[in-house]
């Protein structure tokens, strides 16, 4: 590695050790009056601390917005390439994208389309996912034919029963309603606070730099 | 579009969609494909609008116009962090180029803190406070209500339990495999129980979801054709 390389990676690490440190301190400290209760122009001085989080908030949403285009636009050029060896889908897939642009410019923003075609095809696809999940659970009891394999479909059915109109299925619904409120919030409960302290142990790793995936 | 021409859309589309259930036949497997290739297009056209249009569009309008500044720090100010931004953009495209990758990596390092430090102040304030604080909430009339006391303290316990679950914790034997002690593996199996639990009541709602769904799209298939 030469001694330029090494220098911009110094320079990168710097540059996000001091982005992280500012926006953090901005959202934590920023925006809060009452943290300076004592001070007279609390008010001003919270709306001062915010700034940082919000200019970089923003110019971190502005960016995101343009390497969602860049994206986009390296898919139309990988499928360009595939329609030159006449590869029928990416046609379709450029003639969709070419027709809803074209659509909503020519209409003045009409959506019309997006119920004519989005909508059924993601409902239908959202369709399709109850056949799999069927298999899935029968999959679950074949492959995993274990106490917690059982558990799990045990629960499934209990939830499912549960869910159906039918007088005789009272207390089916009592035991799903009491697995809802006690076993199933706190797994998911716990769930929850796992994901969370992933993301903080995460965030913090790339806040002091021990992580620097963006190093390429 | 007419709302005939949508509802005939809807109809031959779902159909394309379903002809999955087939199997990989040889004119009806195309169909499918078809169909979710016309939805990928159209999504990276919405995708492109929507980023324009709800992002794009709104900050070049404001620092257009001088007597506005979302950053209260004027005009030039506004026009100097769009400018920034697109810069940032564009210099994310020249990541192929080695000698001048420093610069595409200062680019998505400041992308990349700047989620870093919005993800861990909202992890932290939205939800582990608030699911800490409601975990170890004592409700109100607990004293004298025993059924409120057992489930409390059976929520607390599958809370901690479930959390240690994910913590895996061994000594090494003599033979250095590793060996759970007998209370470590009760605690995790505890735990085991309620995210088992939580895992297949999450696919239940899941399944009843979608369920509503392909009774919404069956019924729409044959009152169209009917």
């Amino acid at each position: 590695m030469s001694r330029s390389q090494r220098l911009g990676i110094a320079f990168s690490a710097f540059i996000a050790f001091a982005v992280g440190v500012i926006t953090t301190l901005s959202l934590l400290l920023g925006g809060r009056p009452e943290l300076y209760a004592d001070f007279a122009g609390a008010p001003v001085f919270a709306r001062l601390m915010s700034l940082p989080a919000a200019i970089m908030v923003r110019l971190v949403a502005i960016t995101a917005a343009v390497t969602i285009v860049i994206g986009i636009s390296n898919l139309l050029y990988v499928h360009m390439g595939r329609v030159v060896r006449g590869a029928f889908f990416s046609i379709v897939m450029i003639a969709s994208f070419a027709l809803t642009i074209w659509w909503y410019w020519s209409k003045q923003g009409d959506t019309s389309l997006l119920a004519a075609v989005q909508v059924p095809i993601e409902s239908a696809l959202a369709a399709l996912l109850f056949l799999s999940m069927v298999q899935g659970g029968a999959r679950v009891l074949a492959k995993r034919a274990d106490i917690w394999g059982a558990l799990f479909v045990t629960v499934l059915v209990v939830v499912l029963l549960g869910s159906l109109p039918i007088e005789s299925l009272a207390p089916v619904r009592a035991w799903s309603d009491w697995l809802m409120e006690i076993p199933v919030s706190a797994g998911a409960r716990a769930i929850l606070l796992g994901i969370a302290l992933g993301t903080v142990v995460t965030g913090v790793r790339v806040l002091l730099g021990q992580d620097r995936s963006y190093r390429g | 579009m007419a709302e005939g021409t949508i509802a005939l859309l809807s109809f031959v589309l779902t159909l394309m969609v379903f002809s999955y259930v087939l199997g990989d036949l040889p004119l009806l497997g195309h169909l499918y494909r078809t169909a979710v290739y016309i939805f990928v297009g159209m999504s990276a056209a919405f995708a492109t609008i929507v980023a324009y249009e709800s992002v794009i569009l709104p900050y070049l309008q404001d620092i257009q116009n001088p007597e506005t500044s979302w950053t209260a720090l004027g005009n030039s100010a506004d026009v100097a962090i769009f400018v920034t931004a697109l810069l940032f953009g564009l210099l994310l495209l020249l990541k192929p180029i080695a000698s001048l990758s420093w610069l595409t990596n200062s680019a998505l390092a400041v992308v990349i803190v700047v989620s870093a430090a919005t993800a861990v102040v909202g992890g932290l304030s939205g939800t582990l406070i608030p699911l800490i604080v409601a975990t170890a909430a004592v409700p109100d009339g607990l004293a004298t209500d025993f059924q409120a006391l057992t489930d409390t303290l059976l929520v607390f316990v599958g809370t901690m339990t479930a959390l240690f679950y994910f913590q895996w914790q061994a000594r090494r034997d003599d033979d250095g495999a590793p060996v759970q002690s007998p209370i470590s593996r009760g605690i995790r199996n505890s735990g085991k129980i309620f995210i088992v639990t939580a895992l297949g009541a999450i696919y239940a709602t899941t399944m009843l979801t979608a369920l509503t769904i392909l009774a919404e799209r069956i019924g729409f298939v044959f009152q169209f054709g009917s």
